[in-house]
């Protein structure tokens, strides 16, 4: 979870004018982009404009953001407002905890998945779909600070949360 | 399996069964295209209907987007597969006004501002659009994008 981050230095260099520095960033948070909004229950083309919409607002703010170490944190925050804002368009309910809906699977690759993934991956189908939501976006997320603004919870109730969902998954794997 | 190994199994399930789909990426690496690094940023205020409000079928849909110095107000009817915009730049000002979005070419669909200000931009596609006006006195304003 704490995996060194220079996000901060790459939005800088960016800002430069450094493409290469744009596509890392696009790679390093794009996943959890994607995830914040399938945890809204979007579906692909919703989900693709919400991750889409989110990296043209920082596009937009590139040159004024103010704490570039904190870009991480912003996209989180950017990619559930979009989110939300389509999820309401939609009119699905909504509550405070991002309503977990995972997709429908193609099931040649859940069967995929469960031979490459084994024992994790069939754990996590029989967790609750809360927990199995909040631990996708746990997986991605590269810090507690992140994952607070991806939820948009207080930092404090990160871990402990965490750690029941993760203990969950734990009693499920042989 | 210790609290690492585990969140990296997690990692990988949902990385064979929902990746970030390819064009999703590729929409992400472009987006910086659309940089206007020296454009003042007109943000959305107010999007108010699309169903109930206007005339005759109240289809329209109204958003203003606002900076310190201008205000762009716009007007949006659907036309079949596109959309219609009619526009209003406040304080008015001459400007060309050309709609951003993926699939336009630079200078796709472009306008001049009228002497109230007022632009019409016909046959916009639908999906993310951002509009940039570009006034006579050599400063910008591009509005926050949008989905039309």
């Amino acid at each position: 979870m704490a995996r060194r981050d220079d996000t901060d230095e790459l939005v800088v260099r960016a800002r430069d004018g450094d493409g290469d520095a744009w596509a890392r960033l696009v790679e390093r948070h794009s996943g959890l982009l994607w995830s914040i909004a399938r945890s809204y229950g979007l579906n692909d083309a919703d989900a693709g404009d919400a991750v889409q919409t989110t990296w043209l607002r920082l596009v937009e703010r590139i040159d004024e953001l103010r704490e570039p170490a904190a870009a991480a944190c912003w996209l989180a925050t950017t990619a559930r407002h979009e989110s939300l804002r389509l999820a309401r368009r939609r009119g699905r309910a909504l509550p405070t905890v991002p309503a977990p809906r995972e997709p429908e699977p193609d099931p040649a690759r859940v069967v995929a998945a469960r031979e490459r993934l084994g024992m994790v991956g069939a754990a996590l189908e029989r967790l609750p779909l809360r927990c199995r939501t909040l631990l996708r976006l746990f997986a991605l997320a590269p810090s507690h600070a992140e994952l607070a603004a991806a939820l948009g919870i207080p930092v404090g109730s990160v871990g402990p949360t965490r750690a029941r969902c993760l203990e969950s998954l734990r009693r499920l794997v042989p | 399996m210790n609290d690492d190994e585990l969140m990296a199994g997690v990692r990988a399930t949902f990385q064979i069964l929902d990746p970030v789909p390819a064009a999703v990426l590729a929409a992400a690496r472009a987006s910086i295209a659309w940089r206007a690094p020296a454009a003042r940023l007109a943000e959305l205020e107010h999007d108010r209907g699309g169903r109930a409000a206007g005339v005759r079928g109240g289809r329209a849909r109204t958003l203003t987007f606002t900076c310190p110095d201008a205000t762009v107000e716009i007007e949006v009817s659907p036309d079949g597969r596109f959309r219609e915009i009619h526009g209003r730049l406040v304080p008015s000002a001459a400007a060309l006004v050309e709609v951003r979005h993926r699939d336009l070419p630079p200078g796709g669909i472009t306008a001049r501002t009228e002497p109230a200000g007022m632009f019409w931009l016909p046959r916009v596609p639908a999906g993310l659009v951002s509009l940039i006006l570009r006034l006579d006195d050599g400063t910008s304003v591009v509005t926050s994008w949008i989905r039309l």
